[in-house]
């Protein structure tokens, strides 16, 4: 058994963070990811972290702009939290080394993104993910921060709805290992891979929320789920909202620049909910391409400017697509991203289970309610990855005793040891895409009653054929077969409660869009849904938005 | 249908590692990737490989795919089969396997952490950013892209010479920070890499430059750094004497004279018995280059292009 003061799940932008801070506060602090640091999906985001940094700027106009994005479902004061922070984490990162791009004058530059009032995003090209990250494991290499690189967790141990460790699969060697901890960080980002045209890495399984929901803990507004507008046509690659920022420009099939009618002021820099909803309903109408398209165009920007500033834009159109960005429009159509949704945090980040935290996308504290704005996801993971980190290991410190669990490590084995032993039943990478297929189809950009019921039910058949899931894989070393299979196992309770809570929300607010319920609904539903695990059920229950500074508002664009 | 080669090593049963070879539909349009989830999900589960991201980005799928270090991800699997007739998957060479064309990447990381991979600032850091400059921030670009996927080291030829090597992605690191003008360690940094197994181990072969699936250019890294070692005086390291006696003769005679560099490389006293036997090698089979060479026309040509290439690296590193 391992012992720390404070166990970090998870290994991205937010998990650094948390054990970095952790550490400085003198904690024993351990990271358990099963991936290496460096693999962790943050390094997928691109375009920039938000700041007001300029003149004329404020952190209330940040704000401002983010609760208004949320659709009002933010809790105003952890968005306040996140944007008076914004400008010393970016300075934080920057005397860390992070390469931020620099302008002619030598400051900071920055880009306008969708939803935003004035230019606020810094980055460094659009690689602004990756260069963070680098940053971040450098402090960890620094800091001799330890890690259990490549061990997946399985399951918390918790006792009394008190947190007391983790229990994880050593990938490399096959053996379960007990973590124990005083306290815990859940940092384990998305859980993207519930849908089938998604932009997030096949390692995005929601497995710190499915974690937590198992463990008696409550995960909060589920139906949330982002729609990026400009996915690769086919395989959903990414291509950053900075694209838009730096003056492209979407086209339907007619050539026409119908963001005039969707968004008259904010054209092609609307928030994600609204460009996703205007591309899909270009194609629903019949004027997208055939296979469902429609053009991103950024011939404008000339290949010497899009090299510059979207190398990564460039490599992508190139070699996924086939496409010469400055010669030719990209094809582009929306894929899931982003969950607002996450396990629920009070605005410090703690968990509803004694001793644990939890911060960046796996998180819902909630800084960006219905719709999250570009350039907040990087910022949100680094502000409360510090929050968390600084309170679990404040906490870690008052608890008396050493770490201890109770043999917790038993019954994941025997949930593998059932896993392995199971022959010929179902192939859990068919039921992860039928999965897939369904919720793209019913829980998708629009929905309706009907396509969700079809979607929850589908997803609640495949929970039963789950139960007859076998590996084909018996060996102990790097048994990807196995981590997959676990994988599915929490994709599915997920995307049951993603359903559910969608099914039950009858009105349509930011990415949660209900053709049977077109309007905002803010007497019935200016409120944030909680799921609970009963048994084998789901129940979902309700709590106010604490709205601290903005009165909700029609929102246009 | 088409061939599939995948190197196997399961540690638990096998003592070798060996090829399998599996008949697979290669369609247009699916990556390497695509190829071995379709045998691992389908066809055998055992098969191990690591991935993630599925964009490039998270350095998780380098391997050796028809003989180069690649991404899986990012990899045409049908342009492969129409180039080599076949498509053969390996783990990333300079990298022990543990399982299948999963490679240890401890020594990768060992590499990386040895040069000191974070900024040392001295004394406070500014209240607000730091001042830097577009140009200033744009000189480290060549190494800043790094995934860490291990391309650059499995196909580093100074490495596989010698295990010891710093290689690649640990030097382009190296000079994210030593290039970095928020940076205080230039100096000690630069002496350190000067040491044997830095800077001057690198051949120059460009592999690492071409096999980078981001763009990185860890071989210009290397020599940026020579260049700023001499620049700071570390010139008594024995990569530097050599480069700088490569200099000296060509300044003066307007060619390498291969006798003279060798004494100059490494100074008198060290001109050893392996050298120096070497030397007679070559004399007795006829391939030792003359002692005493003509003098060139032109040589002052020569130089007053070194004068202005003087002047351009002035404007460059201190402008």
């Amino acid at each position: 058994m391992l012992k720390h003061d404070v166990v970090v799940i998870g290994g991205g932008l937010a998990g650094a963070s948390a054990a970095l801070e952790a550490r400085a506060r003198g904690a024993d602090v351990a990271i358990v990811t099963k991936l290496h640091p460096a693999r962790s999906h943050s390094v997928a985001a691109m375009g920039g972290i938000n700041a007001a940094l300029e003149e004329g700027d404020s952190w209330e106009g940040h704000a401002f702009d983010t609760v208004k994005g949320s659709d009002y479902l933010a809790d105003q004061d952890a968005t306040e939290i996140v944007c008076k922070l914004a400008k010393e984490t970016v300075l934080r990162l920057d005397h860390w080394g992070t390469p931020f791009s620099r302008n002619e004058a030598g400051k900071m530059a920055n880009r306008p993104f969708g939803g935003m009032g004035m230019p606020r995003a810094y980055f460094a090209g659009d690689r602004t993910g990756l260069a963070l990250m680098q940053t971040s494991l450098e402090q960890l290499f620094k800091e001799k921060a330890t890690v259990y690189e490549e061990y997946m967790a399985v399951d918390l141990i918790v006792h009394q709805n008190t947190f007391h460790g983790v229990v994880a699969l050593n990938v490399r060697t096959g053996e379960i290992v007990e973590v124990a901890a005083k306290a815990g960080v859940v940092c384990t980002g998305p859980a993207g891979r519930t849908y089938s045209n998604t932009t997030n890495a096949l390692t995005c399984t929601g497995d710190g929320l499915a974690m937590v929901y198992r463990a008696g803990g409550a995960l909060k507004d589920m139906e949330f789920v982002q729609f990026h507008p400009t996915t690769l046509h086919g395989p959903n690659v990414l291509i950053t909202e900075a694209a838009r920022g730096d003056g492209g420009i979407l086209l339907n099939a007619k050539g026409e620049r119908f963001m005039t009618k969707y968004a008259p002021k904010l054209l092609d820099l609307a928030p994600r909910d609204i460009t996703s909803r205007a591309i899909q309903t270009e194609v629903n109408e019949g004027r997208g391409h055939p296979g469902g398209y429609v053009d991103l165009d950024l011939t404008m920007m000339g290949e010497a400017r899009i090299r510059e500033r979207l190398p990564e834009v460039w490599e992508f159109a190139e070699k996924f697509a086939g496409v010469n960005p400055a010669k030719q429009p990209i094809p582009i159509e929306p894929g899931q991203h982003y969950i607002m949704g996450g396990i629920a945090t009070d605005s410090q980040g703690a968990t509803t289970i004694q001793g644990l935290w939890a911060a960046g996308e796996c998180a819902c504290v909630s800084v960006h309610g219905a719709n999250r704005l570009g350039g907040n996801a990087l910022l949100e993971c680094l502000v409360y990855g510090k929050i968390t980190g600084a309170n679990a290991g404040e906490y870690a410190k008052k608890q008396p005793g050493a770490s201890g669990t109770t043999g917790a490590g038993q019954l994941a084995e025997k949930k593998i040891d059932r896993l392995l032993k199971t022959a010929g039943g179902e192939n859990a990478e068919l039921l992860k895409r039928e999965m897939g297929t369904a919720m793209t189809a019913g829980v998708g950009v629009f929905r309706d009653e009907a396509g969700m019921m079809a979607a929850l039910t589908a997803v609640r058949e495949i929970k039963k054929r789950y139960r007859n899931v076998s590996v084909g894989d018996s060996g102990k070393q790097f048994n990807y077969a196995l981590m997959e299979a676990l994988e599915v196992e929490n994709l599915i309770d997920l995307a049951e409660t993603i359903a559910s809570a969608a099914l039950l929300r009858q009105e349509s607010r930011g990415a949660h869009s209900r053709i049977d319920h077109p309007k905002r609904d803010d007497a019935a539903w200016l409120k944030h849904s909680i799921a609970h695990r009963r048994g084998d059920e789901i129940q979902i229950t309700y709590e106010p938005v604490r709205i601290t500074m903005f009165e909700p508002k029609e929102r246009t664009y | 249908m088409s061939k599939v080669k995948i190197f196997r090593f399961d540690p638990a049963k096998d003592k070798k590692p060996h090829l399998q070879v599996w008949d697979q539909e290669v369609p247009k349009g699916k990556t390497v990737l695509d190829i071995l989830q379709d045998i691992h999900y389908f066809r055998d589960p055992t098969l191990a490989y690591r991935r993630s991201c599925n964009s490039a980005i998270c350095g998780s799928c380098g391997m050796r795919i028809n003989g180069q270090a690649r991404l899986a991800c990012n990899t045409q699997a049908s342009a492969m089969v129409t180039e080599f007739g076949e498509l053969r998957i390996e783990p990333l060479g300079n990298l022990k396997p543990i399982k299948d064309l999963v490679v240890d990447m401890g020594p990768f990381w060992k590499s990386i952490t040895d040069v000191r991979p974070f900024l040392q600032h001295q004394g406070k850091a500014p209240a607000g950013i730091y001042p830097v400059t577009k140009a200033q921030m744009d000189f480290t670009k060549i190494a800043r892209d790094c995934i860490f996927c291990g391309s650059c080291l499995s196909d580093c030829t100074s490495r596989e010479a010698n295990p010891d090597y710093l290689g690649p992605a640990a030097l382009a690191k190296a000079f994210k920070f030593a290039g970095d003008v928020r940076d205080d360690a230039t100096k000690s940094r630069l002496a350190m890499y000067s040491q044997p197994n830095g800077i001057w181990d690198c051949d120059t072969c460009l592999y690492c430059n071409e096999v980078c699936p981001m763009g990185v250019k860890p071989m210009d890294a290397i020599l940026h750094m020579r260049e700023m070692a001499i620049e700071e005086g570390l010139v008594h390291t024995q990569g530097a004497r050599h480069a700088l006696a490569f200099y000296d003769t060509v300044m003066k005679g307007g060619k390498v004279n291969e006798a003279f560099t060798a004494v100059n490389s490494l100074g008198r006293k060290m001109v050893n018995g392996n050298v120096a036997r070497i030397f007679m090698m070559g004399g007795l089979t006829g391939k030792r280059p003359t002692v005493f060479k003509h003098k060139l026309t032109g040589m002052a040509e020569v130089r007053k292009l070194r004068r202005l290439v003087e002047e351009e690296q002035k404007v460059k590193v201190h402008g």
